[in-house]
């Protein structure tokens, strides 16, 4: 029970580094510079894929296969449905190959997610929540959704800060 | 006291610590559940860092507003910065965050950034540069608002923090002292297993003693000891019991009792151990116990017993007491009392004899008188007849006639002195006095010496000596006494046989043997008298009116056994055939 009350300092410790303005520039210091986007890009990948950089509208993303999955969040109330595709359907469509996949959001949030989570969990990117699409002035236009309600691992905030919303880059590493 | 103490110590000590130990880890159990169910859900939240992004967000519409004002950034940069601040107080005015704003009491302000939100879409969505000012005059309450919210956040996760770890370690202290309850309880429970095993150990040394003990009586015990269960199987055999049946216990025990030895399939020992299996107890004595390679049985005597524990038959114990000492004892006692009887009968039958023979003298003397009145009158009136005539003729009468009646006169009274001789020998056959001094005699000369007498006696009976062989009749007797017999045995027939009927006396013989036959042609003699004929003072029917003692007979037998011979009637002759046999010289 100790030990688990220091996991859970240790977290809330992390959460406050990664919260410092700018820190996923400085700190990995890798971040693709960013290419001009055409408008109708949703989302873009680089690194370790087949094809050095790929910008994807929302014709592409919605032509793969389109998973549906049920679960609470973190920031709402109750259960909600949300609609996308899987995280490695992609992945593996642009055979990526690396250890994480580093997620920026629109606000230059970036997080590293292990490639074993979308392979251990249905992990989804999501572009509607309760028939609804998801909207850039909202949690949209994608956003980063594990199956919370599943798995109780998932539980907990090591897998919450991973939940990537107004998503727009993923970098293969 | 002792006994209080005991069960203090060895019963309700460890019933409560077992209590204490149960109630004390469901407490502990039931804390650490809450402690860990209030971590998992405390920790999902994160305001601080909400507000910080969200105070981000603002700050660079504002900034991104300035640069769209110097031409630097296009109406696209300021929509996008836009919606990411609109998704922001969005976020803000979502479950769980708008909660916690409201909690810290800045719902009012939020309510007044969302409606200024809402007033600034349309400017962003169709920026212009000329819109800049305005838009960053409206976005100036923002950066405000979040520092101060964010500020109270920070305070109010700290305090909440402070608060769950102050918690926590309330819970947790608690919890190492319900461990600390546990381990006392614990040691206690240890300590009283170690007691209890200590005394488990004790006893069990006891009862092993105690077996050991009760298995040193049962195989020192002298007396043979078998215990069955209800299969009749052989379930103990001791030393004794193994000597006794001549079986070791190894080739017993296991086994069926009828199996191990004949003696257990006999009825009576098999219904002694039923009957010990239905609850009966019973015993048996001096039963014979035949052993493998031994004649002579053992006797034995048998106890059954049944075997219960708590009331319950598990099955029959059997003593077995080898008696065979008793047993030799009882015959010998057997034998002795037979003995002892055998003796009585046998003194009882010579009192009786010598009873007999005393009544016979008395009975002798008795009919004494009657005999010297009757028997002896005769020969008197004879010689007194002669003398009269003598006297009579005084000197007239010839010498031939005085010779010839005073020889009369003699004989008579010779037969006068031989009946007392008689009389008298019969007292002195009694007192045992008679004895018989054998020498070789002439059984011949002997017949002819009495034959001779009888013919003076009885001058008108004819007496015939027949010879069936020629050579000497020697033979070893006491001539006095063979003389006797066989005068009694001529008398008696002279005596017996019709007038003018004469008497044979034959002789013959083998070579053990010679015989003398008297032989008249009297009537034969009645079937119930030749039994009692050689009886003393036995006078058969016929005797009637004859002169008699009823003594000859008997008389004639005895003198004649005593030299080794026999008087005897011999059976189915023509008239009466009176035998005497003597030895032959040098064949007795």
């Amino acid at each position: 029970m100790l030990i688990k009350a220091g996991v859970l300092l240790t977290g809330l410790m992390l959460i406050s580094i990664a919260a410092l303005p700018g820190h996923a520039d400085v700190k990995h210091g890798r971040t693709t510079p960013k290419e001009p986007i055409d408008k109708s890009t949703l989302l873009q990948i680089t690194g370790q894929i087949a094809g050095s950089t790929v910008n994807l509208d929302r014709e592409a993303l919605y032509a793969l296969p389109p998973t549906t999955l049920v679960t609470s969040t973190v920031v709402t109330d109750g259960q909600h449905t949300f609609t996308g595709f899987l995280m490695r359907d992609l992945l593996e469509q642009l055979a990526a190959e690396g250890d994480h996949v580093t997620a920026v959001a629109l606000n230059d949030y970036a997080v590293d997610i292990p490639m074993a989570d979308f392979y251990d969990f249905d992990v989804i990117v999501a572009y509607r929540m309760d028939d609804q699409t998801l909207s850039r002035d909202d949690k949209g236009p994608l956003w980063i959704v594990y199956p919370r309600d599943d798995h109780e691992a998932l539980q907990d905030i090591r897998y919450d800060y991973r939940w990537v919303w107004q998503l727009y880059q993923l970098d293969v590493q | 006291m002792r006994r209080v103490g005991n069960t203090i110590f060895g019963v309700i000590l460890p019933l409560v610590a077992v209590l204490v130990f149960a109630v004390l880890l469901t407490f502990s159990l039931m804390r650490m559940f809450e402690v860990e169910s209030a971590m998992r859900v405390e920790a999902e939240k994160n305001m601080l860092w909400v507000l910080h992004q969200s105070e981000v967000a603002a700050l660079r519409l504002s900034a991104t507003a300035m640069l769209a004002e110097l031409g630097k950034a296009g109406a696209d940069d300021v929509s996008l910065r836009f919606d990411i601040l609109a998704s922001r107080v969005a976020l803000l005015n979502d479950g769980p965050q708008r909660r916690f704003i409201e909690k810290i009491g800045f719902d009012d302000d939020l309510d007044r950034l969302s409606d200024a939100m809402v007033e600034m879409a349309p400017t962003a969505a169709h920026f212009s540069p000329g819109d800049a000012p305005r838009l960053r005059a409206a976005l100036a309450p923002f950066s405000r608002f979040f520092g101060r919210a964010a500020n109270a956040a920070m305070i109010a996760e700290w305090d909440d923090l402070g608060g769950r770890l102050e918690t926590y370690r309330a819970q947790l202290r608690q919890i190492i002292a319900f461990l600390i309850g546990i381990m006392v309880a614990g040691g206690i429970l240890a300590l009283t297993l170690v007691l209890a095993l200590r005394q488990t150990r004790q006893r069990n040394h006891m009862l092993r003693r105690e077996r050991d003990f009760s298995a040193l009586l049962i195989s020192s015990s002298g007396e043979g000891i078998l215990a069955v269960d209800h299969a009749g199987r052989c379930t103990l055999w001791n030393g004794a019991m193994a000597e006794m049946v001549g079986k070791p216990a190894k080739q017993a025990v296991g086994r069926a009792l009828t199996e191990v030895a004949g003696f257990f399939d006999i009825s009576t020992v098999r219904r002694g151990v039923a009957q010990a299996l239905d609850g009966e107890t019973s015993q048996q004595t001096l039963q014979p116990l035949f052993q493998q390679g031994r004649d002579a049985p053992l006797h034995v005597d048998l106890r059954f017993f049944p075997l219960r524990d708590d009331g319950v038959i598990l099955g029959a114990i059997v003593f077995i007491y080898d008696a065979s000492d008793r047993h030799t004892a009882q015959q010998q006692d057997a034998a002795d009392r037979d003995r002892l009887e055998e003796l009585v009968v046998e003194r009882t039958r010579d009192l009786d004899s010598a009873l007999q023979r005393e009544k016979s003298a008395a009975d002798l003397y008795r009919n004494f008188a009657a005999m010297v009145s009757h028997q002896f009158r005769t020969p008197l009136a004879v010689a007194d007849s002669a003398l009269q005539r003598l006297i009579r003729r005084g000197t007239r009468a010839a010498p031939d006639e005085v010779a010839e009646r005073a020889g009369r006169a003699r004989s008579a009274i010779a037969g006068l002195t031989r009946l007392v001789e008689s009389t008298l020998d019969a007292a002195r056959l009694d007192a045992g006095q008679l004895g018989a001094r054998r020498v070789k005699c002439d059984l011949g000369d002997i017949a002819e010496v009495v034959s001779a007498r009888q013919r003076e006696a009885t001058p008108e009976r004819k007496i015939m000596i027949q010879y069936a062989i020629t050579e000497h009749y020697s033979v070893l007797c006491d001539p006095t006494h063979a003389e006797q017999v066989l005068e009694n045995l001529l008398s008696n027939a002279v005596k017996y046989a019709p007038p003018d009927t004469p008497v044979s006396v034959i002789l013959h013989g083998n070579a053990q043997h010679a015989s003398c036959d008297v032989h008249n042609a009297g009537a034969p003699i009645a079937e119930e008298d030749r039994e009692h004929l050689f009886e003393r003072n036995y006078r058969g029917a016929s005797s009637v009116g004859i002169a008699g003692t009823g003594i000859g007979l008997f008389m004639a037998r005895t003198l004649a056994r005593m030299q080794g011979g026999e008087v005897t009637l011999q059976p189915f002759s023509e008239g009466v055939t009176f035998r005497m046999t003597l030895p032959r010289f040098g064949r007795e």
